[in-house]
């Protein structure tokens, strides 16, 4: 049985230094903090405007949660190092994410200006943040 | 006018055949039948290579220049008018922003507008030919034509996209355009434009890496005077890519991520 764990954490001061920037806007979240999932992928749309995960989690007390994440658009995730192969359905994903603000299981885990910790069966995915600007 | 549009599209055909090799249509602007010391290949040889993918950097959702991420929107000079849009505007960005806007592009995938075209995070390429300019947006599949040295139109429509004259002055490729019509925004903060909206774009390549916009924005039904701001952009190693705005994706969008953010969650 997959241990879930669900953590959550503030956010260094790095990762907010820079506004984020998807084109929705980030008003949602609450940027300053940070979410650590861990879990199966159920689903991935690999679309525009944004990619959406969905994955299983758990919270503290061990409740299974369905979740929903945000990601970049496809072009700029392909930029980024991702590709539209490098999470899909059934793979474990320990994600972090900015949750919403009003509870509901959705977060964003990536924009235009950031891309949060992403492992997919052991494998670490391309992050960016001020430091890492998109690969060129 | 509809027939300058005709041509327009013609030619943008013909150029977008040759975009790959965007360079050599700099390198023949200069004809080569022309004796090199004729006015025609004298003014050719003067136009500045602007050629080039141009990233937009993400950031800077605010053409005022002194509060470009739209922290203070109200401290731009506005009248009356233009204050009681910005009000009511339920923008994705600044001070103002919200998760469930009122935002015609956002909403309803309208065009977001010229202006709103450099705050895209995606990239751009400039071809140019003697008669016209393209810009070619990535986001949306934009394209603008520039008509150059040409006045504009006596009878103007008014468009999405504004009707687009422009010269050479110097290093820099300057872009005159009106008719406008009054159904998009100026920025990704809410700022208000009218039909009466003009702007005047300088365009230069500081280095070659950097391609610098600076702005004027005139609107005497929205603004009180005009302002002026400033944008660059880097050269980009990526090849031209596509990214639309499709009305079924963007409501999958705000219904599975975006609507569950801004009502009650579900009880457990």
């Amino acid at each position: 049985m997959q241990k879930c764990l669900l953590v959550l954490s503030l956010a260094l001061g790095l990762l907010i230094a820079t506004p984020a920037f998807a084109h929705h806007g980030t008003a949602g979240y609450d940027m300053a903090k940070v979410v650590t999932l861990t879990g199966p992928v159920t689903k991935v749309d690999w679309t525009n405007p944004h990619i959406v995960i969905y994955m299983d989690a758990k919270d503290a007390q061990g409740n299974p949660q369905h979740w929903t994440l945000e990601l970049s658009a496809p072009l700029l995730m392909q930029r980024f190092g991702w590709t539209k192969d490098s999470v899909k359905s059934g793979d474990q994903l320990v994600a972090e994410t900015h949750p919403a603000k009003n509870g509901a299981p959705v977060g964003t885990s990536g924009t235009a200006t950031f891309i949060l910790k992403f492992i997919v069966n052991g494998t670490p995915l391309p992050v960016m943040g001020p430091a890492q600007p998109p690969r060129e | 006018m509809q027939n300058r549009r005709i041509s327009s599209a013609k030619n943008l055909v013909l150029s977008l055949c040759a975009l790959c090799c965007a360079p050599l249509l700099i390198a023949q602007t200069p004809a080569p039948q022309k004796p090199a010391n004729s006015p025609a290949a004298q003014a050719s040889s003067r136009v500045p290579d602007l050629s080039g993918n141009w990233a937009i950097r993400p950031g800077g959702t605010s053409w005022d220049p002194s509060d470009p991420n739209g922290a203070k929107p109200e401290q731009l000079p506005m009248t009356p008018w233009g204050l009681e849009r910005l009000r009511a505007a339920k923008p994705p960005f600044g001070a103002n922003q919200s998760f469930d806007p009122n935002d015609p592009h956002q909403r309803y995938c309208d065009p977001p507008g010229t202006l709103r075209m450099y705050s895209y995070p995606w990239q751009f390429t400039i071809v140019q030919t003697p008669a016209q300019v393209y810009l070619l947006f990535e986001y949306l599949h934009v394209w603008r034509v520039v008509s150059m040295n040409q006045p504009h139109p006596k009878d103007l429509d008014s468009t999405w996209l504004g009707d687009s004259v422009g010269r050479y002055d110097g290093d820099a490729l300057v872009i005159d355009t009106v008719g406008y019509n009054d159904k998009t925004w100026l920025d990704m903060v809410g700022h208000a434009h009218s039909d009466q909206l003009h702007t005047v774009e300088r365009l230069r390549r500081v280095d070659h890496d950097t391609l610098e916009l600076q702005l004027t924005i005139e609107d005497p039904k929205a603004y009180t005077k005009s302002f002026t701001s400033k944008k660059t952009f880097k050269l980009s190693s990526f090849p031209m890519g596509e990214t639309m705005c499709s009305l079924s994706e963007d409501q999958s969008f705000q219904k599975n991520i975006m609507d569950r953010t801004v009502s009650a969650p579900p009880a457990k």
